[in-house]
């Protein structure tokens, strides 16, 4: 939603000296980067680096061995009680499977958070889940089941419950992953046109190269092996100018695989 | 008429206002403050409630026009949008206009990416989930239950064609899952078991001995209490444990295979999920069921005779008692029931599981379905082998 102070440059996630791991196991040690307000912040990297990991410490699932996450100057780590509840209502999550409730219709499942939040009636709030619905394309499947619908509109059903609070921030965990490419491109310009038109800040966990050309303002990308982040900017520009060959190696993989020639195909012989 | 409607909290949070005033077919509503779903609520009912009282007392909606005023709006979020649109459609439904007056530029895509927003109010005809009449409803119920009754006798065949496959080829059944599952049906149920048949052959021991003691016959409670135990209550005791313990287990575990395709990675991989998954719990309930049934019995009698020496009744008197009257037809009765509850709480459990849907929802029924159907088929096994027992004296 365009706010109050529609400042583009305000950071509205800070995380300072977050260390990502579970008990022993340190996956990622002294983060820090800032997420601005209105932009489309990538977090990538490989198979195991931790990005998952990072999204479930920056929205507060897990406690991070130290560091914090500060959400609109506020630190979820910390934050307890009514406090953590302010925040959560802050930020809505869309998860790798979408985690829509089966046992509810998309407009139960978007309704739902409103229910919980807001004194508002029914014909209200739902009329406000009609609109979540209708900005991912999913009115007329308001009365389906999750179990009814293709795997991407279950995607567009949990940004649609994500967005019922009108939080600031959506963090999306890996939207694209397990779509079809037509299916995926659709979802990407329904992140771009959200952003674009409510101004919502979006995070997002993705390794789809597509994706991430489509829609990311600024990337972090994470590295197993030095358990930090290894480049941070506009995706293009690492690409062409990145120093590390292991960022130019992420980005060009996808190039290189499209100019590759395919072994299987006999080679074309010159007339 | 002049009606400001205010939501204003205590603190400083952000608060929004409507004011409503209204000449004739001529209405304006001020609107103020931070629009959101916390500051909207009452107030958007209130101003809805205003809105239909003065197009019923203009008389005809159709030439009403509502002006909105934003110029006081400082945030408009989806919820204010709604807002705006509900009060638009209401509008466009009694034939009157709307105007929004000093929106701030930036809103007005977020409105008009709704239009027409006559879609965001659904007809009664557009809903996906239609009502169906009594009687095709009982058609349905009448279908499904058939359908139900159909798949149970193929499964039953099913079974029967694995048993007969294991036999066979005793070598190529899995017996290691057929150990695990019988050691987590079996072994993992004795306490759950034993404290149920203990506290049955308590309160049985009791009560008998209330009624008897009228009569000055408490020493015929050994005499009731070991029949009533071998031939009824212990078995039936142990397959309603089993029922709720390992036929739910079964279906949901069979139900969340469903739901990963691992059944369909079974099939397509030319393995019968019957012989992978059903044969070795199937054989494993067979075996469970009467020896959990035996030790029920054993515990149930044992308790008894703890309870009868507060009746001043020895041991050895209660034993003695017990063995003069149970014969190795009493038991084997029992045992032979609860081979039967065995089959059918590992059948039952098995085929809720391959029926699961799609979703966690779909496991959790077949769960609850799992456990009803045992009981009902249990409870009717039953009631048909009192029946033969009546007629056989078996």
């Amino acid at each position: 939603m365009p706010t109050d102070q529609n400042n583009t440059t305000e950071s509205i996630i800070e995380v300072k000296d977050l260390t990502v791991g579970y008990g022993s196991n340190i996956v990622l040690q002294n983060l820090s980067f800032s997420v601005k307000r209105g932009e489309i912040f990538v977090i990538l990297g490989g198979s195991g680096c931790g990005k998952s990991s990072l999204l479930k410490n920056m929205i507060g699932l897990y406690d991070p061995p130290c560091g914090s996450v500060l959400i609109e100057g506020q630190n979820i780590v910390t934050a307890e009680g009514d406090a953590r509840q302010q925040i959560l209502t802050r930020f809505g999550v869309m998860y790798q499977q979408g985690a829509l409730f089966g046992s509810m219709n998309l407009l139960e499942n978007v309704r739902l958070f409103l229910e919980e939040y807001t004194q508002l009636n029914q014909d209200e709030m739902s009329l406000i889940a009609r609109c979540k619905l209708d900005l991912v394309g999913l009115l007329p499947f308001e009365s389906f089941m999750p179990s009814e619908i293709s795997g991407g509109m279950q995607k567009r059903a949990a940004i649609a419950r994500a967005m019922a609070l009108d939080p600031d921030i959506l963090f999306l965990d890996e939207p694209s992953a397990g779509l079809d490419p037509i299916t995926s491109a659709e979802l990407d310009q329904t992140i771009l046109s959200i952003s674009r038109n409510l101004g919502i800040t979006f995070v997002v966990v993705t390794h789809e190269l597509p994706s991430i050309y489509t829609i990311a303002d600024r990337i972090i990308m994470l590295d197993k092996d030095t358990k930090g982040i290894i480049a941070e900017g506009d995706p293009r520009w690492l690409r062409e100018h990145s120093d590390n060959p292991q960022v130019r190696k992420f980005f060009n993989r996808g190039a290189d695989a499209a100019h590759d020639t395919n072994p299987l195909q006999p080679a074309t012989i010159p007339a | 008429m002049t009606q400001p409607i205010s939501m204003q909290p205590a603190n400083d949070a952000p608060h929004a206002l409507a004011d409503w005033h209204c000449d004739g077919a001529v209405a304006i509503l001020k609107l103020s403050g931070h629009l959101n779903a916390h500051t909207l609520s009452g107030l958007w009912s209130k101003a809805k409630d205003d809105q239909r009282a003065w197009l019923a007392q203009s008389g005809s909606g159709s030439g009403s026009h509502l002006t909105i005023d934003c110029q006081q709006v400082t945030y408009l979020d989806g919820a204010g949008i709604a807002f705006i649109i509900d009060l638009e459609h209401a509008q466009e439904a009694a034939g009157g206009q709307l105007t929004l007056a000093n929106l701030d530029a930036r809103y007005q895509p977020l409105i008009d990416q709704y239009r027409p927003i006559a879609n965001l109010f659904p007809s009664a005809d557009t809903n996906h989930h239609v009502h169906t009449s009594l009687i095709e409803r009982v058609g349905r119920g009448a279908y499904d239950l058939a359908e139900d009754a159909k798949q149970q006798t193929v499964f039953i065949g099913q079974i029967a064609s694995s048993i007969g496959w294991a036999i066979r080829h005793p070598r190529q059944v899995r017996w290691n899952d057929f150990i695990n599952v019988a050691v987590e049906a079996g072994v993992a149920a004795l306490p759950i078991v034993s404290l149920v048949a203990f506290l049955i052959g308590v309160i049985l021991a009791f009560q008998s001995a209330i009624g008897l003691k009228q009569f000055g016959a408490e020493t015929f409670v050994a005499n009731l209490v070991s029949l009533s135990i071998f031939r009824e209550l212990g078995p039936l005791m142990t397959a309603i444990l089993l029922a709720g313990r390992s036929s739910a287990a079964f279906a949901a575990e069979i139900g969340t295979m469903t739901v990963n395709n691992e059944v369909d990675a079974l099939v397509t991989g030319g393995i019968d999920p019957i012989r992978f998954l059903v044969l070795p719990r199937m054989l494993a309930g067979l075996l469970v069921a009467p020896i959990l049934s035996l030790f029920s019995d054993l515990i149930g009698v044992f308790a008894a005779s703890l309870t009868m020496l507060a009746y001043q009744i020895p041991f050895v008197t209660f034993y003695e008692a017990v063995l003069k009257t149970i014969h190795i037809n009493d038991i084997m009765s029992g045992l032979t029931k609860s081979l039967l509850f065995g089959l059918i709480i590992a059948g039952v459990g098995c085929l809720r599981g391959m029926q699961t849907g799609t979703g966690a929802a779909a496991v959790g029924l077949s769960a609850t379905r799992a456990v009803v159907s045992s009981l009902i088929l249990i409870v009717m096994v039953d009631g048909l082998f009192a029946y033969i027992s009546y007629k056989t004296g078996f």
